[in-house]
């Protein structure tokens, strides 16, 4: 094809053309090994109505290896394995003391995850270590990971995923299979006034296809700058211009997004945007977002426990 | 090697050809490599290379350089695929200043080339090397050419497809792309004489332009409309 070879008699206005030079035109990164988007099973979904029966969603965002807080947070929701359904909004492991703790009990509980940065990361450290490295000469990714790094050693395979293949080799076959399959979108689904409801780790870029998102930046934006997600700190949050978009669909089209990842904003309630990461490992508190359903339409309560400090 | 300069089409095959080889010899050979620059750049868009790019850009460990000039310098691939019916010989060459880890080698920043001997079209193989006495602190990844990264904005290493071929970018490629290339790069669709269609996914050169100026955006405009407006 050329370009130009088609003349289209169109009439469009200078805002228009200016969004072209948008941010989401380009190819999508493929990317191996990872499950873009996932429905959650509506067996989960909360039952509204006069003859509902009792069924809860509950939400957590960074976990980050705080079993304790999470067994107390489960409690103090009282988490019923029979009717409740525990989703872990990414971030469920590293930094903190039990990484290996919060996965088994999100397997024993048949949890549904998100798939967070920190997964991403030690899932493909521990990729990279599975990968067939043939025998070179110099160290590879298998090597011991309490290996010291200093000067001398320059050709240690010190690719400073050191820590993260540390925790790849901690955590062990089953528990990185069953990450795997953590999702970088959840699509809860409809959820009366929330709209579509979507799970992710950290946030999704507005007016862009969820088959269209790029999932590094869903799983590490902070903030949007020019119309691109980036995981700077310092800008606009990104839940400004979501929440601007969505009240400019119709009402049916509206999408509410509960995510984590943004510690240092902490809890961020807005309508259509749930930031729940409350920094539990810093010490700050573990969040739980609990959705049930009501006589007429969903509703959604929020539980927190307070965490020890972690650092 | 080559007695003329390629065509437009012939030259985007021949660069095509010569990063499928590069990355299947490295794997073959078990190097890891990662692509850079503009090399990323084009794989962000379409994951193809960018059709005004006259070279690709690879990266790799000191130690896969080590391996690969103790082991591989002066070796000739022969390559017959789909592609190129009639076989073709590729020579990796790596440059003997390798060893010099300095910056200020500035004759000497590219330290290997992937040649394609028919075209003479080659790769650029750059070495990222730890910096152990950078102000940043540890961590700190340094090339001859004068590009510095944090190691964890690199490894580990993301699988995909360049080319049709498997590759690896690194970690954080949107935040290598945008220190390289400014946060426009990944957003103009218009650039060095090319645009993007969004439809096919494709840079098209863009004609000089006879007619006013309009035209071609209303077009572009048009193939947009299925977009949500923000």
């Amino acid at each position: 094809m050329s370009a130009g070879s088609e003349i289209l008699e169109t009439t469009s206005t200078a805002a228009e053309i200016e969004a072209l030079d948008g941010y989401g035109t380009n190819a999508q990164p493929e990317l191996a090994g990872m499950i873009k988007l996932m429905d959650l099973s509506p067996k989960y979904i909360p039952e509204t109505g006069k003859h509902r029966r009792s069924k809860r969603l509950v939400i957590v965002g960074d976990v980050h290896g705080m079993k304790d807080s999470l067994v107390e947070l489960l409690e103090k929701v009282k988490f019923n394995e029979k009717h409740d359904h525990l989703v872990l909004a990414g971030d469920m492991i590293s930094k903190g003391p039990d990484s290996r703790g919060v996965v088994d009990l999100a397997i024993h509980l048949g949890a549904t995850c998100v798939r967070g940065n920190h997964e991403d990361r030690i899932i493909l450290a521990h990729a990279n270590m599975e990968a067939e490295h043939r025998d070179v000469g110099v160290p590879g990714p298998s090597e011991p990971t309490d290996k010291q790094q200093d000067m001398l050693e320059e050709e240690s395979f010190n690719h400073g995923d050191y820590k993260d293949r540390k925790l790849a080799k901690q955590l062990g076959e089953k528990r990185i299979k069953w990450l795997k399959k953590c999702p970088v979108i959840l699509r809860v689904g409809k959820l009366g006034d929330m709209g579509e409801v979507l799970v992710v780790h950290a946030g999704l870029a507005p007016g862009i296809k969820l088959q269209q998102q790029d999932p590094v930046l869903v799983m590490s934006m902070r903030t949007i700058k020019h119309g691109v997600p980036t995981s700077k700190r310092k800008g606009n949050v990104w839940t400004k211009a979501w929440n601007k978009f969505q009240k400019s669909l119709p009402k049916k089209e509206r999408s509410t997004v509960i995510y984590g990842h943004d510690s240092k904003r902490g809890l961020q309630l807005k309508k259509y945007s749930m930031g729940i990461d409350t920094g539990c490992r810093k010490g700050g508190k573990l969040t739980a977002v609990v959705i049930e359903g009501g006589h007429l339409d969903h509703k959604h309560k929020l539980y927190h426990v307070k965490c020890k400090d972690e650092r | 090697m080559a007695d003329r300069e390629l065509g437009y089409r012939e030259r985007k095959h021949a660069l095509s050809n010569l990063i499928q080889t590069y990355l299947a010899t490295m794997d073959d050979i078990g190097v890891e490599t990662w692509l850079m620059h503009g090399t990323l750049l084009g794989w962000w868009w379409n994951r193809k290379i960018l059709p005004w790019d006259s070279d690709s850009d690879v990266q790799m460990s000191e130690p896969s350089m080590q391996y690969l000039a103790s082991y591989y310098n002066m070796s000739m691939f022969h390559y017959k695929t789909p592609r190129i019916p009639e076989g073709r010989d590729y020579f990796l060459e790596i440059n003997p200043h390798y060893i010099n880890r300095e910056q200020t080698d500035r004759m000497n920043v590219i330290d290997a080339r992937w040649v394609d001997t028919t075209s003479g079209l080659f790769i650029d193989i750059t070495t990222a090397r730890y910096n152990w006495t950078h102000p940043a602190g540890k961590g700190m990844l340094s090339c001859k050419d004068g590009h510095e990264y944090r190691d964890t904005y690199i490894f580990p290493l993301r699988s995909t497809f360049f080319e049709g071929t498997p590759a690896k970018i690194p970690f954080a490629y949107k935040e290598v792309l945008e220190a390289e290339y400014g946060q426009k790069s990944l957003t103009l669709t218009e650039y060095e004489a090319h645009r993007f269609d969004q439809e096919g996914l494709e840079w098209i050169p863009i004609p000089p332009k006879i007619k006013e100026p309009q035209v071609s955006m209303q077009e572009e405009n048009q193939e947009n409309s299925d977009r949500p407006q923000a």
